[in-house]
């Protein structure tokens, strides 16, 4: 039987564990939920406020939907440059990768921008309930595009010192992984609060 | 036909990079404060949420003293009644359950799949830190008069922030933990041979990390809100009503979905046979956690508890526990069944979640418990008893791989009699008094409930904490250096056996052989 057993070919080559993926898939997943519990918070304090007769956002106070679609068209951009940089790092071009790398970053950037001016045409006081929420939803959301933003440019600097390449990119599809789910969630929100309101 | 086989040298060179043995063992203060060693970060773990938790079982035996004569005994002041009521809730779960479950997972998942390491060490190292950090925090926001009724602000604010931590730190660790199962696995040890209990910790941190981050969203508007003026949530008293989802069914079934996984494998072990329908093992681990989901109730409180979705998942929660207990059954039926402590122990905890998911369906019922009753206390604390006997006996089982020695039989196999006894006397008349009286829960009320069954509920206390007592000292031997100790002293079926006693920092000596069924140390023994 020991026999038969050593006569047996050697097994195939496993797959290399994608520790990094999986993990950054779970605290995506999670990031994801923390932002979807936010939003219903939100939908539910909208709901209770409105069934009473009462008005959702306080007088003089509006959100301007100009900078939300602008913040998720940019969003959705770099949805489309992080798939570049994924896919160019893949056919080993490293010049079109780096170049997709930092437009997505410089995207991540401008959502930054966008929100942070939408803030200061919303004249809304954190001090009332719809403000608290506001602020806690997107500034959550801001928090996940930083985080984002670091592990994208971490991964382009590791991919600028050769460490990912060809078929073994990832480091570099798990962070797309997250930005991914970043712009998914940026979706929630501004449907909930930027479309909805 | 050989069940195992020499793995080809390309997979230890294809896993090197997250399977790479650490040189030099650290030694010292810094084998302890600077060790990404799954091991070391969970006896950590172990330790300090058991000397967290045990001053939450006293305040329990308090409340239930105070509660036996409302009228005359004051033990409590009516100004901290309030604070020491939501100490000991919430406490009882991220001081004290959470941590042990996860503490006793570190050790025991990666021994199980056969990992040189957790996934993630310098993480794991951090959740650890970062909960004890956040836990001193939230016990000194209380003693600045903070927490949920407290008069100083800023201490309440410290209490959101030191919650917040805590649970963020007990994500991080369960995002190791589910990842080491899912991505760390040894050659062969496909996920439908996973051990029971590594797929259950599998199972509760996806749950974890689904449902606590939305606790955390939670603590981030709470925040918000009082530190500008609290206009959302009324009053300090209010913060704990929005959190209460997270300290009963259904979200308080995930603490104890590991329950059921150390039950499937140390009964195995124990009656010396396979489990048979594994699959269905799996499976009724599986659901149990799914149906533990209730991320959908945040924030909720009243009568969306006695919606039909919330009670079809109360009634439906206590199959899944049934169906283990079949299994157990069926593992006597088959196998030659030995008396251990682990046995014991297994048992103790499942019947214990039994008592709590029947609870919560008899509770769910709304013509005979009505929202907001103190019977969901009592389903909650039953979750959470499970999950420490369970975890105390996942101690005690795999004690040669978490101490230095095997641990006290004969004391091992009086403690989780004694926690069974004592965990009944304290669930049940919560049920009760939650059906025939109109005790709150969530708020220290006494009046509304049954006040004679209170010294029942005091008699359980003491007797949960002389379990536990009993528990510690059979425990005792694991702090000795042994010789000779056994790598496997049950005879056991899971990889964990394979690791010298006690483990050393890369857990095996050599190669592992690649896995070909559920229970390779079976094959091998029938192999030879």
């Amino acid at each position: 039987m020991a026999d038969a057993a050593l006569a047996l070919p050697p097994a195939p080559q496993p797959a290399r564990p994608r520790v990094l993926l999986v993990g950054t898939a779970l605290v995506a997943a999670g990031a994801f939920m923390a932002i979807v519990g936010l939003v219903g918070v939100y939908i539910s304090a909208r709901t209770n406020a409105l069934a009473t007769g009462g008005t959702w956002l306080p007088a003089g106070s509006s959100i301007p939907l100009t900078p939300g679609n602008m913040a998720f068209a940019t969003m959705l951009l770099s949805g489309v440059s992080m798939w570049w940089a994924v896919d160019a790092v893949g056919k080993n071009d490293r010049q079109m990768a780096y170049l997709a790398l930092a437009l997505t970053i410089f995207f991540g950037i401008a959502v930054i921008n966008a929100t942070s001016f939408l803030y200061s045409q919303m004249d809304l006081a954190v001090s009332s309930t719809p403000g608290v929420l506001i602020f806690a939803v997107t500034g959550a959301h801001l928090a996940m595009i930083i985080l984002g933003l670091v592990y994208a440019a971490v991964m382009t600097f590791r991919t600028l010192g050769g460490e990912y390449h060809g078929r073994d990119r990832e480091g570099l599809t798990a962070a797309a992984l997250f930005w991914y789910v970043t712009i998914a969630a940026h979706a929630v929100i501004w449907l909930a609060i930027y479309v909805t309101k | 036909m050989a069940v195992t086989e020499t793995p080809p040298e390309t997979v230890a060179a294809a896993s090197e990079p997250a399977l790479a043995a650490p040189r030099a063992e650290p030694r010292g203060l810094a084998a302890v404060l600077g060790s990404g060693d799954h091991k070391v970060i969970g006896r950590l773990f172990i330790i300090t949420s058991l000397a967290f938790g045990l001053p939450m079982i006293v305040l329990g035996g308090l409340f239930a003293v105070e509660g036996t004569q409302p009228a005359t005994l004051d033990v409590f002041s009516r100004d901290t009644v309030f604070q020491f009521f939501t100490l000991f809730r919430v406490g009882g779960v991220f001081l004290l359950a959470l941590p042990l479950v996860i503490g006793v997972a570190m050790v025991v998942v990666p021994l199980q799949v056969g990992a040189r390491a957790i996934a993630f060490p310098r993480a794991a190292a951090a959740s650890y830190w970062g909960w004890l950090m956040g836990s001193a925090l939230l016990v000194a926001s209380y003693l600045m008069n903070g927490g949920p009724g407290g008069g100083r602000a800023s201490g309440v604010n410290l209490w959101i922030a030191a919650l917040g931590l805590i649970t963020v730190a007990l994500l991080v660790a369960a995002v190791s933990l589910a990842t080491t199962v899912l991505a760390l696995r040894t050659t062969g040890l496909t996920l439908d041979r996973t051990p029971l209990f590594a797929w259950s910790v599998a199972v509760a941190a996806i749950l974890w990390i689904l449902t606590l981050p939305v606790l955390v969203g939670l603590l981030v508007v709470m925040y918000v809100d009082h530190r500008h003026g609290g206009s959302s949530f009324g009053s300090n008293a209010g913060l704990y009503g929005q959190l209460a989802w997270v300290l009963r069914n259904p979200q308080i079934y995930t603490v104890a979905v590991p329950v059921l996984g150390f039950a499937g494998d140390v009964l195995a072990t124990t009656a010396r046979t396979r489990i048979a329908p594994r699959f269905a093992a799996q499976g009724a681990i599986g659901a149990f956690g799914i149906l533990g989901f209730g991320a959908f109730l945040a924030g909720a409180t009243g009568e969306i508890y006695k919606e039909w979705l919330v009670i079809a998942l109360a009634l439906v929660a206590v199959l899944p526990v049934l169906a283990i207990l079949g299994l157990a059954g069926d593992l006597f039926r088959r196998g030659s069944f030995r008396l251990t402590a682990g046995a014991l122990y297994a048992t103790s905890a499942l019947l214990v979640l039994l008592l709590g998911t029947l609870s919560g369906a008899v509770a769910s019922i709304p013509a005979w418990s009505p929202a907001g009753s103190i019977a969901d206390i009592g389903v909650g604390h039953a979750a959470v008893l499970a999950a420490v006997i369970a975890s105390l006996g996942g101690v005690h089982w795999w004690a040669t791989k978490i101490g230095l020695q095997p641990a006290n039989e004969a004391l091992g196999r009086l403690a989780p009699l004694v926690l069974l006894l004592g965990s009944a006397a304290i669930v049940i008349p919560d049920v009760v008094s939650g059906i025939f009286g109109d005790g709150p829960e969530l708020a220290p009320d006494w009046t509304g409930g049954i006040e004679g069954l209170n010294v029942v509920v005091v008699v359980g206390t003491v007797l949960v904490l002389l379990g536990i007592l009993a528990a510690a000292a059979s425990l005792l031997p694991l702090l000795k250096a042994g010789t000779d100790v056994p790598a496997d002293p049950w005879e056991g079926q899971t990889l964990e056996w394979l690791a010298p006693s006690p483990p050393p920092l890369a857990n095996f000596e050599g190669d592992l052989a690649v896995v070909t069924s559920a229970e390779p140390l079976v094959d091998l023994s029938e192999e030879n």
